[in-house]
């Protein structure tokens, strides 16, 4: 005989136990709900820096992207800048040898 | 009498919550408290005290407001988040105490002793007798295999209502129902042997 057959013992317990009634108070305790909004508000700081913690991440994000995309539209600049300064030092060991001449 | 009473409105209560007012919260938490209390006593673990576990419940409910995408109506919501709650409390408790004949009363003994060897409903009076039985022998199943089996035989629910409770998919509730029902059926042939000797 299988649990779920209704002769079977199991099934004949659990019939009897559905007809015990809860005749205990449904409602909230006095002051539970008072201390419940409590204690639920007061968490509410954390969740606050966890949102900050999650902006903060994404601000770290957005700042190395706008450095990447800096780089990018200077690039010309500043190529020209490095030859420039090279030219520079070029100029300069060759002023350096002629003077040694 | 009529009921002076307006009907609650929820959906205005939640957004009064959602905008702080903590008039709001403490009346959504005295409405939602008989849904909650019902759950917390059909599952409620050992030695923890129901008003503990209810609070914790009402707490998580807060904290995960914001998740809240109303796909589901509210109390539906809730009821999840107190079953799901009351399921890691019983899987922490890891060990099951043993169901013993000797640890029934003499009025348990008796009807458990009367289902086994007859084929007879358990008498009316004896139905206090027949719930105690009933949850202990629960406690021996695994806390995911209880929770499936009281939904199904003490509470009448469906498998796809069960499924929408706990969120588990249906053939995992029908899987958890049948290895539930085959260590039931154990138990009842141990206990029969041992009523034997």
């Amino acid at each position: 005989m299988k649990a779920n057959d209704p002769k079977h013992p199991w099934a004949r317990l659990t019939a009897a136990a559905r007809t015990m009634t809860d005749d205990r108070d449904n409602a909230a305790p006095h002051g539970f709900a008072t201390r419940v909004v409590a204690l639920g508000f007061a968490n509410e700081p954390r969740l606050t820096v966890s949102l900050f913690e999650r902006f903060a991440w994404r601000a770290v994000g957005v700042a190395g992207l706008l450095a990447i995309l800096s780089v990018v539209v200077n690039y010309s600049v500043l190529s020209r800048t490095v030859a420039v300064e090279e030219q520079i030092t070029e100029e300069e060991s060759m002023a350096q040898l002629l003077s040694v001449d | 009498m009529p009921d002076d009473n307006p009907p609650f409105d929820l959906a205005d209560c939640l957004e009064r919550v959602r905008h702080r007012d903590q008039a709001a919260a403490r009346e959504l938490v005295e409405h939602l408290h008989p849904l909650v209390i019902r759950i917390v006593r059909s599952h409620l673990p050992r030695r923890v005290a129901e008003e503990d576990l209810s609070q914790e419940i009402f707490l998580k409910m807060f904290t995960r407001l914001a998740q809240y995408q109303g796909a589901v109506p509210f109390p539906h919501w809730v009821s999840r988040i107190a079953v799901t709650t009351c399921i890691d409390h019983l899987r922490a408790q890891k060990r099951r105490p043993e169901f013993r004949w000797a640890d029934l009363s003499e009025t348990e003994a008796e009807v458990l002793d009367n289902v086994i060897t007859n084929e007879n409903d358990v008498p009316a009076n004896d139905a206090m007798a027949a719930h105690e039985i009933v949850h202990k022998l629960l406690a021996q199943l695994k806390p995911d295999d209880q929770l499936v089996i009281r939904l199904l035989d003490l509470e009448q629910k469906t498998i796809a209502e069960i499924s929408a409770i706990t969120g588990w998919n249906q053939s995992l509730v029908k899987v958890r129902a049948f290895r539930a029902r085959r260590k039931l059926q154990k138990l009842f042939h141990e206990l029969e042997q041992d009523e034997r000797v």
